[in-house]
């Protein structure tokens, strides 16, 4: 199942130009490191992108933009697709959990390649106390190193400071993992204690 | 193999890898590699020993979320896979943990039972190793502690890969 088609993948992530992949050594183990994005302490590309929440499409005329929250701590939500298993359980799990792993004073964005109508009845039907943004050529995932060759995003995540700087990041956040919730909480409120 | 070819596969196997595991229903185990020996909680905080028990019988893992639709699906196959093979099988419900507690998981065995021997890995250590993509997710392994079957979803047609399983 993982390797039903190593070759589109392999080809699709040496085209990929920004991402590039590494291979280690040591103690008898093999790992992998999928480079590429902003890493923690550079400074995170700006974008704008059109959203939708729970109550509806945002109008074309305001997008999303990173910049427009400078001074506050940004969390940005790389995932594949609205209503698939996974990215159900994720969002799920951070709208009902929103005040333990993020609080009022962050803001919170997640990013796929659906569209805005999409997200609409994905946010909906979740009740997301949060705005889904519409990426669908992956301009913005690329930048991020969030950008799978399949066409849809890779699941990471991106804890931005009021500075615009990156202060942490999970370049393979697993969504059933209690260990990743665990350490975003606690990046979240170490970035917010820091400001 | 060639040292060439080896780098090769392995930067293959790594990337794939990693990015399967981002993109959710691409991960999960092999067909054929051995099951990871993990030990896991069970509802009461009591460690359980998987690998105890892998190689002895044949063992069912499903991991479950009690807001799971799909796992509520996979029920009445469980149910009956359970009446006919719950003395030659072990049957495990690895539950996720996120987004829920003992005592909502509890509540959940009361009014739905399915039947499983319920863990509750509140470390996420079973879900590394067994790199579980989603819930309803299930891994048979064959009496020899090797993986014979993942799947996902509510439509999985556990009781034909068990007969398979005993059978050889």
């Amino acid at each position: 199942m993982r390797f039903s088609h190593p070759l589109l993948a392999l080809t699709g992530l040496l085209l990929l130009g920004t991402p590039s992949a590494a291979a280690q050594t040591g103690s008898g183990t093999i790992r992998a490191i999928l480079e590429g994005g902003p890493d923690v302490g550079q400074r995170a590309p700006d974008f704008s992108l059109p959203w939708a929440n729970r109550d509806g499409v945002g109008p074309i005329e305001s997008p999303y933009q990173l910049a427009s929250d400078r001074g506050k701590t940004v969390v940005v939500a790389f995932y594949p697709r609205d209503f698939t298993k996974g990215c159900t359980a994720q969002m799920r799990t951070f709208a009902e959990q929103y005040d333990s792993l993020f609080g009022p004073d962050v803001v919170l964005v997640a990013i796929s390649t659906d569209s805005v109508q999409t997200h609409g009845r994905f946010a909906a039907s979740l009740g997301l106390p949060f705005r889904l943004l519409s990426d669908p050529e992956q301009r913005v995932s690329k930048q991020y190193a969030s950008k799978h060759p399949d066409g849809y995003n890779r699941r990471t995540i991106y804890v931005i400071g009021p500075d615009g700087r990156v202060r942490y990041r999970n370049l393979r956040f697993n969504p059933l993992d209690p260990k990743d919730y665990a350490d975003l909480r606690s990046a979240v409120r170490s970035t917010t204690r820091r400001s | 193999m060639t040292s060439g070819f080896r780098v090769a596969a392995l930067l293959l196997g790594a990337s794939v890898s990693g990015l399967g595991s981002s993109a959710a229903q691409e991960s999960g185990l092999t067909v054929g590699a051995p099951a990871p020996a993990v030990v896991v909680n069970d509802l009461d905080g009591r460690p359980v020993d998987l690998g105890a028990y892998l190689g002895k019988k044949p063992l069912f893992l499903e991991f479950w979320a009690t807001w799971c639709e799909q796992c509520e699906e996979l029920l009445p196959e469980l149910r009956a896979a359970q009446s006919r093979y719950g003395d030659k099988v072990e049957f495990f419900g690895i539950n996720v943990t996120v987004n829920q507690t003992p005592e909502r998981v509890r509540q959940y065995l009361e009014t739905r039972q399915p039947g499983f021997r319920v863990l509750y890995d509140d470390q996420g250590v079973s879900i590394r190793a067994y790199d579980v993509p989603a819930t309803s997710y299930v891994v048979i392994v064959d009496g020899s502690g090797k993986v014979a079957y993942t799947g996902i979803g509510g439509a999985q047609n556990i009781e034909a890969v068990l007969r398979k399983v005993i059978s050889n």
